[in-house]
């Protein structure tokens, strides 16, 4: 990891996760990026343990030690433990998860390792499973927690290490 | 047609979702329009990670009209003296982006801050986020590209 963050933003601070970072050094795109996070979470078909577990496999992948220690509380509610985000490993085809649980992460991974190479099987698996409008929550989600851990990472100041942070939508 | 749903471009398959299409096309808007990256130079780093990606459909998206000359040199924007400095920076930037993230070095983000400032940088990283990701489903959502429209040429 880096030493000190790449951007700083100087305002004082809202309480507003996204608003405090350093995202809120592009007002022209903040209200924007913050509208899409809550539609993501609160309109789409799939559940927030679902759409926690798609974003905790991505922060894994991306290495993005924020993500990675964060917890949604909507997430916790709807059912998802410690023990589930435990099963997230690279290993998750032998775990307990459920067959649906279990083709999100697949899901993730193609996106995130080899978008161009799906095969016949996955996709037969996904359409067999997810519904159109799943299918395409489940790409923006993936598409977009994988944007914002990126740019966490991009912009630096990362620590190594994070307890687990259970935090509320912001608004 | 890609697999995903019946449309066969990126608008209508996100369209499926109607909840989530409306705040993400502004969001994609807002990227234009904003004042701390000048949209031309972030149409080159998305056509660059087009490349990278070899998405045959990012390519022939046109966001921004960039020169003939320089969309043909894209590739090799490194040599010559085709592309500003702004440019190469952001350039330079988005490549080590789309290979590994981790990589991205002070030194990177210091060339971006010397021109756009840290707002600048903060923004190409957003854009960037959002690129990525969109060429990324273009590939795994297997949408195909025009075929009156050959990108070979940025391949």
């Amino acid at each position: 990891m880096t030493g000190g963050p790449r951007a700083v933003n100087p305002n004082n601070p809202s309480g507003n996760m996204i608003r405090d970072s350093a995202l809120g050094l592009v007002p022209e795109t903040l209200d924007y990026y913050a509208a899409l996070n809550r539609k993501i979470w609160e309109c789409g078909p799939l559940t927030p343990s679902e759409i926690e577990i798609a974003r905790l496999r991505n922060a894994r992948t991306v290495n993005c030690v924020f993500c990675k220690s964060v917890r949604y509380d909507i997430a916790k509610a709807d059912g998802l433990s410690e023990d589930k985000v435990a099963m997230i490993q690279d290993d998750f085809r032998g775990s307990d998860l459920s067959k649906r649980e279990k083709l999100i992460v697949a899901f993730t991974d193609q996106f995130l390792a080899n978008p161009r190479g799906l095969t016949e099987q996955l996709k037969t698996e996904l359409l067999a499973e997810f519904t159109s409008k799943a299918l395409v929550h489940l790409s923006l989600v993936v598409a977009h927690f994988s944007g914002f851990s990126r740019c966490a990472v991009s912009l630096g100041g990362m620590p190594d290490e994070l307890p687990i942070m259970e935090i509320s939508l912001p608004q | 047609m890609g697999w995903v749903t019946n449309g066969d471009d990126r608008d209508t398959t996100i369209g499926e979702l109607a909840e989530l299409a409306a705040p993400f096309d502004a969001l994609y808007a807002s990227l234009w329009t904003q004042s701390h990256v000048p949209a031309d130079v972030l149409e080159l780093c998305r056509l660059r990670l087009a490349q990278l990606h070899r998405c045959a459909v990012e390519l022939q998206r046109q966001e921004i009209a960039i020169p003939a000359g320089k969309t043909a040199h894209l590739a090799h924007w490194d040599t010559g003296s085709l592309f500003s400095p702004a440019e190469r920076a952001c350039l330079a930037f988005t490549e080590v982006y789309a290979m590994d993230v981790q990589a991205l070095t002070d030194q990177h983000a210091d060339a971006v801050k010397m021109h756009f400032g840290d707002a600048g940088l903060v923004l190409l990283v957003e854009a960037l986020g959002i690129l990525d990701g969109m060429t990324r489903l273009s590939l795994l959502w297997q949408l195909a590209a025009a075929p009156t429209q050959p990108p070979g040429q940025l391949l």
